[in-house]
């Protein structure tokens, strides 16, 4: 809503400075803006945004340093985290950075190679579900009709089966899953969200102008989905793939510290399970416990900031409110009020 | 009217196919459940003996007719028999379960509920400000920290390191439960920290829910409207912004009611809580099939019925529904 003010009948012909417009860096300057470092603009506008937002930033910082540490894992552990390599909950020193287990293996070496598995698994289990979610979701909302009414029910019937105990009984009759049939049981169980939120996306954008054009242009459909709708729900996609995959990480350490994952693996889940089972809490080896709860927290913090960034960008009005009180105060200084808030 | 008896349709319809996942998981993977129990027994048992064993759990005769089979001790809530608990009824073990899960989940959602919709009013209220952009990313992020991490922590804080509340279990171990203020007393103080950890894990994601929600009710023209009208900040607040805001955290809710049928496991692992979720721990490590089944089919049923309670709530709640037009 904007607010048309009267011309005014008569410039003065010397205007007072107060009568003066604000100049653009004034304006700027009380309104908190700040211009954008040139290296900025030279990024491709999603990243842009994505570096702009200092939530975003900061969880994309923290778990590329998780990311690239478990890559590098094999390269830098000092021990070999499957072996032992010295006695069983020696406390940290120079020798073993974070102690060692009551098995006697390198708590750091394990922490790294830990991080590789959990980290894979939930990125994995996170992308297949995503990917999954995507496909049923486009389809069922692009060709509708009888695929849809099919593909509905059965995202359904996926939302509505509790997944969790689902994977607990798939996970129970498979002895001593791997982490790569968790994290296959949790992508089979954990796409029903984003197929839903993928069809609803698609039915809006279908009928638009640019969709209809390329239909009547005689493109092929598949090109029209790839081409056309896909780039147009990128952000859904990837809020569902941050979802997905801290549900991933959460769940993949979930069931292997009550212990129906296999023992032998080593991930930061199963590194929780051995210590709970060695008592490490109760013989002041909190050296077992914190390593992977903090590297689990932390990156779970990570992912919930990244989250939030896309939440951000999807929907901006959430954003909005991180500016509303400088916008308020500007506009109660010229003795306007905010409409809401 | 209809819509509800769509809905209906669809929940009878997936609750079918719930049951029938349940009937082929466990024969599609290698080596039927009998045949494992008979492997434990080898040698003990005559030819006879084992066609006894086979048929008392469903894998008796070709697979149709186990299935009919196994619908028809579905119909009358017949479980089977506990291989762990030997003579028990399967049912008893899951109700005396469900009793203490219902308890602490229940409890736990309730508080996690009120508390996750109080703090979200007051983030959308004065979002930007300094609860807003600090406690919103905090709580949400309590979600991420994985009950494990938070129960473990817990409970080695408060029993172990400075040791307030007892180290596990719902009451006393001599005591005998009865209702009296010992008892009361007892449960209450044991549930403490269990409840603590799971609510601590939960409130984030109402809190979150109800901002987002409010957040964009409070753009639209009726509120506006509201305040043109000169009404009060509160009444705006409550009556008008919450008030419809609170729609979609209920159908959550109703769904999380259902979900209290799965039990906690971690929490009830950690501290040692004879609920649905220890329980089928249990009878995964001792390969109880028969409890394992029939915990998954009281968890559909509940889930079921708490997604059509929801339904039912929302027809009542929300006009727009009552005519049918949108599912």
């Amino acid at each position: 809503m904007t607010v048309v003010l009267p011309a005014p009948v008569s410039t003065p012909a010397t205007p007072e400075a107060h009568h003066l417009a604000p100049a653009p860096a004034e304006l700027m300057r009380e309104l908190g803006i700040r211009s954008r470092p040139g290296i900025l603009s030279r990024l491709p506008s999603w990243l842009r945004v994505f570096v702009r937002n200092k939530k975003g930033l900061f969880g994309l910082i923290i778990l590329c340093v998780f990311v690239v540490t478990a890559a590098l894992a094999p390269l830098i552990v000092p021990y070999d985290p499957y072996r032992r390599a010295g006695k069983p909950h020696m406390q940290p020193s120079i020798e073993h950075l974070l102690g060692t287990s009551r098995q006697g293996k390198d708590i750091f070496s394990q922490l790294l190679e830990g991080g590789r598995t959990s980290l894979t698994v939930g990125l994995v289990a996170g992308l297949s579900a995503t990917l999954i979610g995507l496909g049923i979701g486009i389809s069922a909302g692009y060709f509708g009709g009888r695929t849809d009414e099919v593909l509905t029910f059965v995202v359904n019937v996926s939302l509505v089966l509790p997944a969790l105990p689902l994977i607990i009984v798939f996970a129970s009759f498979i002895e001593e899953a791997s982490p790569t049939i968790i994290g296959l049981v949790l992508a089979f169980t954990g796409w029903g969200w984003s197929a839903r939120t993928i069809r609803t996306q698609t039915l809006a954008l279908k009928n638009r102008e640019f969709v209809v054009a390329a239909e009547l242009m005689g493109e092929r459909k598949w090109r029209i989905i790839i081409m056309e709708l896909l780039p147009n729900m990128s952000s859904f996609v990837v809020g569902g793939f941050v979802l997905a995959t801290i549900y991933g990480i959460l769940a993949e350490a979930g069931l292997e510290f009550i212990g129906l994952g296999s023992p032998s693996s080593v991930t930061w889940g199963t590194m929780l399970y051995w210590a709970m089972r060695a008592q490490a809490l109760q013989t002041g080896a909190w050296f077992e416990v914190w390593p992977p709860a903090v590297a689990i927290m932390i990156t779970g913090a990570a992912l919930v900031l990244i989250n939030f960034a896309v939440d951000e960008i999807t929907s901006p009005e959430l954003r909005a409110g991180r500016h509303i009180r400088r916008v308020a105060g500007f506009l109660k200084r010229r003795g306007r009020t905010i409409d809401v808030g | 009217m209809l819509f509800l008896l769509r809905r209906l349709g669809f929940y009878l319809a997936a609750f079918f196919v719930a049951i029938t996942l349940n009937f082929f998981i466990p024969r599609l993977m290698p080596g039927d459940p009998a045949t494992r129990i008979l492997l434990s027994l080898r040698g003990k048992l005559n030819a006879s003996q084992i066609e006894a064993v086979r048929e008392a759990y469903g894998f008796k005769g070709n697979l149709w007719e186990q299935y009919t089979g196994y619908l028809w001790k579905l119909a009358h809530l017949d479980f089977g028999i506990s291989t762990v608990n030997f003579p028990e009824p399967t049912a008893n073990l899951l109700y005396y379960a469900a009793g203490w899960t219902l308890f602490l989940v229940g409890v736990a959602t309730a508080l996690s509920f009120g508390i996750g919709i109080v703090m979200g009013i007051y983030s959308a209220w004065h979002r930007g400000g300094f609860f807003d952009t600090f406690f919103t990313p905090i709580n949400v992020m309590m979600n991420a920290f994985t009950p494990a991490v938070v129960a473990l922590l817990l409970w080695y804080g408060f029993t172990m390191q400075w040791p307030l509340f007892p180290l596990g279990r719902a009451h006393d171990m001599n005591l005998t439960p009865g209702w009296n203020w010992e008892t009361v007393a007892s449960i209450s103080w044991h549930a403490v920290l269990p409840v603590a950890s799971i609510v601590l894990v939960n409130f984030g994601a109402w809190h979150l829910g109800m901002r987002n929600t409010m957040i964009n009710l409070l753009n639209e023209d009726f509120v506006m409207l509201a305040r043109a009208k000169g009404l009060s900040d509160s009444r705006i607040r409550y009556r008008y912004v919450a008030r419809n805001a609170i729609l979609p955290q209920i159908t959550s809710l109703a769904l999380s009611i259902g979900y209290v049928f799965g039990g906690a496991f971690i929490t009830e692992v950690v501290f040692n809580y004879p609920g649905l979720g220890k329980f089928t721990l249990n009878a995964i490590q001792t390969r109880d099939y028969s409890f394992i089944q029939a915990q998954l089919v009281l968890l559909t049923a509940a889930v079921l019925v708490a997604n059509l309670a929801s339904d039912v709530f929302n027809v009542l709640l929300d006009p727009r529904l009552r005519t049918g037009a949108r599912a």
